[in-house]
């Protein structure tokens, strides 16, 4: 017998054997559905991984908000948040003068009460080993706290206003021809921007 | 699905046992489904699934019987059928590396090169187990076809 005709029968003889695979298909597709969990599993991870990861370069991304703006968040939640107790100054003329004492125009508290906001008090305070002015306003139950000193020769910032957020406090900061200003509010970035934005065209 | 009667007759040849020869196929189609990334568009898609089943078959461990495997049928209705009992306990007797060949290259129509690559060994190792295969099952099968030619079965 050639290889030929052997093949030939082999051939044959194996196929000639009946296959039905109606219930093995069946079978498989059954088997291939919980196998679709992993995927969707796994994809949900992956979104979730994704935004975790946005978030991180966000953060990492975002610049970090400057020594100054750190203490005045600290200050703020300190003094305002959580009411620690201070000696305050609630009248307008003492403040004027403590501010002009500072070298902060007495015109720029009085511009402040033009953004809408009222002034509730204000006292000196230590940022980053620097002394500022702390002034409390208010408008609805809504404080916000603006921190203000001279403009030295080596300034901090520059003339465009900027964002930053420390902890729980959103924040704003620029600086004028005479002064430094950080805005900080509890509600939102956008109140500190909108606040910071109002004051810098009267300031 | 295509190829699942392919994969399952190959399948039942390997393990000689309906069930195990299903599982292995589900097993196969399973992991090809999971592993579609690897496949590459435009290549042989059958010896793709036909490796896969190999590999599962391999990688289970599954030890291929020689003799274990269910018996001829019990009635034999005509000539025809007997020769292919005959042949397919001939097939059984063959060690798994030369029946594999023969399943590959002489029922499934691969070629020697696919082969080996779906079995991942040199073409000239497929060459001679199929060679050596042929030389088995004609041995193993001369007396019955000698016997059956004498009646005239095959004429």
């Amino acid at each position: 017998m050639t290889d030929d005709e052997l093949d030939q029968r082999l051939r044959a003889s194996v196929l000639s054997e009946e296959m039905d695979t109606a219930q093995l298909q069946r079978s498989i597709r059954e088997r291939m559905k919980p196998a679709l969990l992993p995927f969707w599993a796994m994809a949900t991870a992956a979104g979730i991984l994704l935004v975790i990861a946005g978030g991180l370069a966000y953060r990492a991304f975002t610049p970090s908000a400057p020594p100054i703006c750190v203490a005045a968040a600290r200050d703020h939640g300190s003094e305002i948040l959580d009411g620690v107790p201070r000696e305050w100054l609630s009248d307008l003329a003492a403040i004027q003068s403590l501010a002009a004492q500072q070298g902060v125009p007495r015109e720029a508290i009085a511009a402040l009460g033009s953004t809408g906001y009222r002034l509730e008090r204000g006292r000196l305070c230590f940022l980053d080993k620097q002394i500022f002015l702390h002034l409390v306003y208010s408008k609805d139950d809504f404080d916000y706290s603006v921190y203000l000193r001279p403009r030295g020769a080596q300034s901090p910032f520059d003339g465009s206003i900027h964002q930053a957020s420390s902890g729980t406090e959103n924040l704003a900061y620029f600086q004028t021809d005479r002064l430094i200003a950080v805005f900080v509010a509890e509600h939102s970035s956008a109140d500190a921007l909108a606040i910071a934005r109002a004051a810098a065209s009267v300031l | 699905m295509p190829h699942l009667a392919a994969l399952l007759r190959v399948a039942r040849r390997l393990t000689f046992e309906s069930a195990s020869a299903e599982d292995l196929v589900q097993e196969t189609m399973l992991l090809a489904w999971r592993g579609f990334h690897g496949f590459q568009p435009g290549s042989n898609a059958r010896a793709w699934l036909f490796r896969i089943l190999f590999n599962a078959f391999h990688g289970e461990g599954r030890k291929a019987q020689r003799s274990a495997g269910p018996g001829p049928a019990s009635v034999v209705v005509n000539a025809k059928l007997q020769e292919a009992v005959e042949i397919a306990e001939a097939l059984q007797l063959l060690p798994v590396e030369q029946r594999t060949v023969l399943l590959l290259c002489v029922v499934e129509g691969f070629t020697c090169r696919e082969a080996g690559e779906i079995l991942n060994v040199p073409i000239g190792t497929v060459m001679s187990r199929l060679s050596r295969a042929r030389q088995e099952l004609r041995n193993s099968l001369a007396p019955q076809l000698k016997a059956m030619e004498a009646k005239g079965a095959f004429r």
